[in-house]
């Protein structure tokens, strides 16, 4: 390929797990690796140099220009947050808007720019085709606080990349993520769900590697656009219920996206965000197909994959106290019977094949 | 071939059974679980003895054993759909088909008894590849959309499962949103009708839309603007041939005599529909009456044959939906023709 090699590689975010893996993966490609984020490091990486650093505030432009970046990779920007709306107003516009004074103008060597967006950009409504492509943005519609933000740091980046045509820019569109702290793993795992009445949308998936390979692949590899990021196929609503051994309650009213979110937190004590409960009304899936023709590799986990590696996580952790071997497999087998037994199965797979 | 085994092998290749779980709570005592689990057969055999000697009596078969065993294995089918708990996969837009075809039953009976549905020129949808089918849109409620599915799916040799457009209002009720897309059923959105005659679809479209179901009787059996002859450009893109259906009897299920057009509004439906029954009789009045149905496939229109750049030409798109607008009525006449009464 046509462009130098990266050599001074800024990661923003980086003590959040996507942002953690993805140092870690950085950090044997690149010579030097720096990292920032108003946390502490989550784990200690020997490549990277850590700074402390707030990209709500504009030092973060000199941050760049100082340590001579010329490969920025944004992933402080909070989609799936607990923060109030005006703090993820400033991390996901403000915060961009930052970042880009570092990467634009003469004085700048910034050549490369990766950022995170999600798939929370398109919402989610009744109206819309099955499938969203990377140009299907712009629907008039009451969007949600998360959705508007999104376009508008997606807008900043555009009128970059159209004046600083020197630079490659990719944005990477994530799928929504069901590791253990997010909130639509949170509301899947409840032992009941409570469902909006009458609706059973698809839900794609990403998985947590996938998401952190992604991202490195367009760091190393050069491939400037917009890109939708998402498992293969997709999982209905309740099939990811009971592949969590959950019970589905229609009980959410379907008008009024409040009420729903407020009996929500009430009864189930999971705070979904405004886009998340259009997402479980109506579904959201993506056409990755322009990831695959351009990057020439695809998401190894289909949806039904994240979903069935997240009740897998779950059926192991449920064991707390560490007991012997033995004890562990026997806990693990009936554990699984009883998943089988509710899902209506038979008796139950023995662990290893009969002979 | 089927493999002899000998009780060598199977000695050899069998595994001892799973330890089943004992059931939590209360246990009836043995008999009675046994009466309970062989409760089905004695009903059935009881039925079959008193459908004998009411033959006998009456001369006519008063219960139809075909049928009742065909509801036994509408009961069996879906207790096996119940029985696969998450373990089975949708297509990309929330397609089901195994879960579909348990309910193609019940349309099935609809389809056969209640409306008596005649289809002719079945052979003209293809057994394989893409193809779109166009309909007229009537009645109230879009039973016709169900009876083309369920004519293609029962009377063609090679079953298939057609793929209906919906407007997207009702992709936004609740219950309707679940059911639709789960039978496979999608938006009436021209990227997703591309998709799926991409994936080699059988793709039934309504270019009336609702101002075909939504139209008074006094205009039944008159077709309304096709759209904007989308349906057209879309084939073309796709390069799918155009299949004309003309449905008849779909006018009579409701006869539409007026609508609440403030009721509708504040409802946020299209319609609200008043017939000599609806909404007198409250939900009684939702029992669609039983016409006579015929359902024609006429030859296909080979719209494929124009160059891509075709579905630009205006001019030519609305030459060819005027054609299948036509071709459509046109068939509409022969069958109501054909047709004795409206209920016979």
């Amino acid at each position: 390929m046509s462009f130098p090699p990266l050599s001074r590689v800024l990661v923003t975010g980086v003590s959040n797990p996507l942002g953690a893996e993805v140092a870690r993966r950085l950090a044997p490609h690149v010579p030097y690796l720096f990292g920032c984020d108003v946390n502490d490091p989550i784990d200690a990486l020997e490549g990277m140099d850590f700074v402390h650093a707030d990209i709500r505030h504009a030092a973060i432009g000199k941050l760049v220009r100082q340590l001579r970046i010329d490969t920025v990779v944004h992933l402080a920007v909070m989609v799936d947050s607990p923060h109030d709306q005006r703090s993820i107003h400033e991390t996901n516009v403000i915060g961009m808007m930052n970042v880009l004074v570092g990467c634009s103008g003469s004085s700048s060597r910034v050549k490369k720019l990766v950022v995170k967006s999600s798939q929370a950009i398109y919402g989610a409504g009744p109206t819309d085709p099955s499938f969203f492509a990377e140009d299907m943005t712009n629907f008039d519609r009451p969007s949600t606080s998360v959705t508007r933000d999104l376009l508008e740091m997606e807008q900043l980046i555009t009128e970059f990349a159209l004046r600083e045509e020197s630079s490659r820019v990719s944005v990477l569109r994530l799928g929504f993520r069901v590791s253990e702290d997010t909130t639509l793993a949170r509301y899947l795992s409840l032992p009941i769900v409570p469902t909006f009445a009458g609706f059973d949308p698809r839900l794609q998936l990403l998985h947590e590697d996938d998401a952190a390979e992604v991202i490195v692949r367009a760091v190393l590899g050069g491939h400037p656009g917009v890109f939708n990021v998402g498992g293969n196929g997709v999982v209905l609503l309740s099939q990811a219920i009971a592949i969590m051994g959950g019970k589905a309650a229609p009980v959410l009213p379907p008008y009024g996206r409040w009420m729903a979110r407020v009996a929500l937190k009430a009864l189930a004590r999971v705070e979904v965000q405004s886009y998340l409960a259009d997402v479980l009304a109506y579904g959201s899936v993506m056409d990755c197909s322009k990831l695959e023709a351009a990057f020439g590799w695809k998401p190894a986990h289909s949806s039904r994959a994240v979903m069935d590696s997240l009740a897998r996580g779950k059926e192991v952790e449920v064991i707390d106290s560490p007991s012997p071997p033995q004890e562990y497999e026997l806990q693990v087998y009936l554990q699984r019977r009883r998943r089988n037994a509710r899902n209506g199965h038979r008796g139950a797979p023995a662990l290893e094949p009969h002979r | 071939m089927i493999q002899e085994i000998t009780p060598k092998q199977r000695k050899k290749n069998s595994r001892p059974a799973d330890i089943v779980r004992p059931q939590e709570g209360l246990r009836l005592p043995k008999p009675i679980r046994r009466l309970q689990r062989q409760a089905p057969l004695y009903a059935l055999q009881g039925l079959t003895e008193l459908s004998a000697s009411l033959k006998q009596a009456t001369g006519r078969d008063v219960i139809d054993l075909n049928r009742v065993m065909d509801f036994v294995q509408f009961l069996n089918k879906q207790r096996d759909l119940a029985r696969r708990g998450p373990n089975y996969a949708v297509d990309d837009f929330g397609f089901d088909p195994q879960w579909t075809e348990s309910f193609l039953d019940v349309f099935m009976v609809l389809y056969r008894d209640y409306w008596r549905v005649e289809t002719t020129g079945v052979e003209n949808v293809p057994a394989n590849g893409r193809a779109l089918l166009v309909s007229n849109h009537a009645g109230v409620l879009p039973w016709d959309g169900t009876m083309i599915k369920t004519a293609v799916f029962a009377e063609h040799p090679h079953p298939r499962h057609v793929r209906a457009l919906v407007a997207s209002m009702f992709l936004g009720m609740p219950v309707l949103s679940w059911f639709l897309r789960r039978t496979g059923q999608t938006v009436g959105h021209p990227d997703d009708t591309r998709r799926l005659l991409e994936r080699d679809e059988l793709v039934l479209v309504f270019p009336e839309g609702v101002r075909g179901t939504g139209k008074n009787f006094k205009d039944r059996y008159r077709l309304r603007r096709f759209g904007r002859g989308g349906f057209v450009a879309t084939a073309i893109r796709s390069r799918a041939p155009i299949i004309p259906v003309s449905v008849v009897g779909s006018e009579e299920i409701y006869p539409m005599v007026g609508d609440l057009a403030p009721v509708a509004r504040f409802l946020g439906l299209p319609y609200f529909p008043v017939t000599p029954f609806w909404p007198w009789l409250g939900p009684l009045g939702m029992i669609p009456l039983p016409s006579k149905w015929r359902i024609q496939f006429h030859a296909p229109i080979h719209v494929e044959d124009n160059p891509p750049e075709a579905a630009e030409d205006q001019n030519l798109v609305m030459a060819l939906a005027d054609e299948v607008r036509d071709t459509i009525q046109q068939g509409i006449y022969d069958n109501l023709k054909l047709r004795r009464g409206v209920f016979l």
